[in-house]
């Protein structure tokens, strides 16, 4: 398969210059690639980087040096780490989405409509989109009497559904997602991940945190490890 | 009372001195220039009180030569007190001939009115203006009245129109009615009611309009279109008399005044005095009249 | 600050715009901004507004502009709006002359027609957008006259159809705004703002100084009128919930710079310098 992501000598460090300019270590000299239609699962201890890692991809971090190559659909090589803005959200538009680990949602707008917008803004019907939204979240199992309701006054384990039909629903090319699984009961963990799954098999690749074993063991086929901000292995499953 | 004749002085003639008749004929040239642009002028002091006619009076007595037949009417009429006084005075100012007749005339002033008859090119009609400025209504401030001028930015006077439709039904302006100068320029026609104001597009006459007391002078210059703002689905309309015909002469189809006579009883003559004089005469002269929108 | 120059789709792009009052030197830029912690000259008592002000804003993007009390943010969107005369820079804007203007040079003439129908304005003030002599309704004629458009019916159909989406009262159409809400100003200047669609729209501390529930109505209305016409923002606000609610860049100002620009998360959730820090860590 063709190189989707290439992430090399990434290091992130924060300086918080209000707090007598502490300097705090994130990733240090992180390097590796990924293939199109792989789930790449990023493992280790709380702390260790995994979401530093993956909001550096998504570029809400910015890196201290180094580079994070997007091979994008149109061929085209972007170095995420400094492209301009503009294009990292075109790109967040059309092909990479990042599902993080607690939702976070525009207020005051319906469950339904949440997971919709992100087939709308790829310029789906609106009508049409309510109706997959509505479908997927039965899927999901979050009750009907919820689609119409306001997700911020949601349980962890609903907003965590939400959460993850908003990712999945429009099949984007390039997935993060942290945690997906981590409030959800065993039978909801595997409908997730059989979703997932589904996405992969139509070409969707997948960077993954989650400390839950079985949803590792299932979904990812290769991982990464990291210890105190840098890669201690990169194993394939 | 000064009696004695040795105090009295001789005046110039037509009162002003030459200097000063000079700038106000070069304004009067530039308010030609551009039609309905208006030019600020000396005004200087005259017998008579600011607001009473001054601004008529400077235009009339600079534009004035000893060969001028001079007409001047109020409200349309050339019997009332304001016009009978400042005709004595142009009168004892110039030695001119003064007439009744606006056929007659060569210059004309006026207050609130331009005459039914046609005025041809060999007249100028001069208008008294209270408040020369069509803006002052939505805008207080005349620094920002001549930038919308000269930016020709007459939003505000749309929309006052538009409200005026709104709460009313229909653009309420019954005198002043604002008009488009060539184009150009939104100008006040001074207080004429809207039954003149289609009278000045096109005429073969000079008008000039003069406002004493704010020192601006603008005027339509033959044959230059003007035409009262109206909405594409809200026309302008002048006042309709219908069938109405003058109680002292018999006569229709001119602007009518209405005189109650009781608390029953109301009847309407002709406004123009001379008008009327000829049409009770059995002359009618002629007359540009403006057939309303059906709309 | 991470810009480029080549001609990529941009809307409005924004070079060295710069706003001095009073009589500056040339060193009134040099020794003023965020490393001397002030805006006025120390010569001469100018007050440097705004300066060095770059950026791009792209077609359906919303940028928010935040910084503290007399950053400059408010200033900056005068500027481009022409409230205020720029002292210097460039302002190129896609609607006008295919961007091949600099805007900041235009006639007043047509400074006004671009305002117009090109451009909309929502203030923190309703009684500086709004007319409160005029009617609801004669303050969104106002826009539409001023574009051409001299038809009553139409005129009354358009404002109907503007007031009805941002949820004002139809019937309210011809009462003053003085006798509305403040929350229902607020609608009406977003109504008349956007009633030629015009491709920009600035909104300077728009839900400032409403309650919380009414402010939470018009942010929504913005969201959803933005998601709608597909319109290019500039927002400017001191509230940082606000800007995460509604924008996707942000412009971070201080002492009349930009003291820090990026895509809105990465500002809040990685700021880089340390004013940007410290109004992130003041964030309720």
């Amino acid at each position: 398969m063709p190189t989707l992501l290439k992430v090399q000598n990434v290091s992130k460090h924060f300086q918080l210059h209000i707090q007598n300019n502490k300097h705090i270590p994130a990733l240090h000299d992180v390097s590796f690639e990924m293939d199109q239609g792989d789930i790449l699962g990023l493992t280790g201890k709380s702390g260790s980087g995994k979401s530093s890692l993956m909001k550096c991809i998504y570029r809400t971090y910015l890196v201290n040096s180094g580079t994070i190559q997007l091979h994008t659909d149109s061929g085209a090589v972007v170095d995420l780490a400094t492209a301009n803005e503009h294009e990292v959200l075109k790109i967040r538009k059309t092909e990479m989405f990042y599902c993080s680990q607690f939702l976070s949602v525009i207020p005051r707008v319906p469950a339904v409509d949440v997971v919709a917008e992100s087939l709308t803004r790829k310029g789906h019907d609106h009508a049409e989109a309510r109706a997959r939204a509505r479908d997927l979240l039965d899927q999901l199992g979050l009750p009907q009497e919820l689609w119409d309701a306001f997700p911020a006054t949601f349980s962890g384990g609903e907003q965590q559904r939400v959460n993850v039909a908003r990712a999945i629903i429009a099949a984007p090319r390039f997935l993060l997602i942290d945690e997906p699984t981590a409030s959800l009961d065993a039978k909801t963990k595997d409908v997730v991940i059989d979703l997932v799954l589904a996405l992969k098999a139509r070409g969707t690749s997948v960077v993954l945190i989650t400390h839950d074993q079985h949803t590792l063991e299932r979904m990812s086929s290769r991982r990464l490890h990291l210890e105190f901000g840098r890669v201690r292995e990169l194993a394939t499953a | 009372m000064i009696t004695e004749s040795k105090f009295q002085q001789t005046y110039n003639f037509g009162f002003i001195d030459e200097s000063t008749k000079k700038e106000i004929r070069r304004k009067l040239l530039k308010a030609v220039a551009i039609p309905g642009y208006q030019v600020p002028y000396s005004s200087p002091e005259m017998p008579i009180a600011r607001g009473w006619g001054t601004g008529g009076l400077h235009a009339t007595l600079s534009l004035i030569g000893p060969e001028d037949i001079f007409k001047i009417i109020d409200q349309g009429s050339d019997a009332s007190v304001n016009a009978c006084n400042l005709r004595d005075f142009v009168k004892r100012m110039t030695n001119c001939r003064t007439t009744f007749d606006t056929a007659e005339a060569t210059l004309i002033q006026t207050r609130h009115r331009k005459p039914e008859e046609i005025l041809t090119d060999k007249q100028i009609i001069v208008f008294q203006v209270p408040q020369p400025e069509p803006l002052r209504s939505v805008e207080r401030y005349e620094f920002k009245t001549r930038l919308m001028h000269a930016e020709a930015d007459y939003a505000k006077m749309w929309v006052s129109l538009y409200e005026s439709y709104v709460k009313f039904g229909a653009i309420m302006q019954g005198a002043g009615y604002p008009v488009r100068v060539n184009g150009r320029y939104i100008m006040t026609p001074s207080p004429i009611p809207r039954w003149d104001v289609p009278n000045l597009s096109m005429a073969p006459c000079l008008h000039v309009f003069s406002a004493g007391r704010e020192k601006r002078l603008h005027c339509v210059p033959p044959f230059t279109k003007v035409e009262p703002l109206e909405f594409e689905d809200v026309k302008f309309h002048v006042e309709d008399f219908g069938a109405i015909t003058c109680a002292a002469s018999g006569g229709d189809k001119a602007f009518m005044d209405e005189i109650y006579e009781s608390e029953t009883s109301r009847k309407f003559v002709m406004n123009d005095s001379n008008f009327m004089d000829k049409v009770r005469s059995g002359t009618r002269p002629p007359q540009r009249l403006f057939t309303n929108p059906t709309v | 600050m991470n810009y480029q120059d080549s001609d990529n789709g941009w809307l409005l792009r924004v070079r060295n715009l710069t706003k001095i009052y009073g009589d500056p030197i040339s060193n009134s830029i040099q020794y003023t901004g965020p490393a001397h912690g002030t805006n006025i000259c120390p010569e001469t008592d100018a007050i440097v507004a705004c300066a060095e002000i770059n950026f791009d804003l792209y077609p359906g993007e919303v940028l928010g502009v935040v910084g503290e009390s007399g950053s400059g943010k408010s200033t900056l969107v005068q500027l481009l709006y022409f409230d205020q005369m720029a002292t210097g820079g460039e302002v190129h804007f896609k609607a006008i002359d295919e961007g091949k203007t600099n805007i900041v040079t235009l006639s007043n003439q047509r400074k006004r027609q671009a305002r117009s129908s090109l451009m909309g304005m929502v203030y923190q003030n309703p009684r500086d957008g709004l007319n409160f002599n005029f009617s609801a309704g004669g303050n969104i004629a106002e826009k539409l006259l001023m574009a051409g458009n001299f038809h009553v019916g139409r005129i009354r159909e358009r404002a109907s159809f503007l007031l009805e989406k941002t949820e004002v009262p139809v019937k309210r159409m011809d009462n003053t705004p003085a006798t509305f809400s403040g929350g229902m100003q607020q609608r009406v200047q977003i109504s008349k703002a956007i009633a030629n669609n015009p491709p920009l729209l600035f909104l300077d501390e728009v839900t400032s100084g409403l309650d919380v529930s009414v402010q939470a109505k018009v942010l929504d209305l913005i969201r959803h009128l933005q998601r709608e016409l597909g319109v290019s923002m500039i927002v400017v606000s001191h509230d940082l919930a606000v800007i995460r609610m509604l924008t996707d860049r942000t412009l971070v100002m201080k002492n009349g710079r930009i003291v820090e620009s990026g895509l809105t998360d990465q500002i809040l959730q990685d700021p880089q310098h340390p004013y940007t820090q410290l109004l992130v860590s003041s964030l309720l």
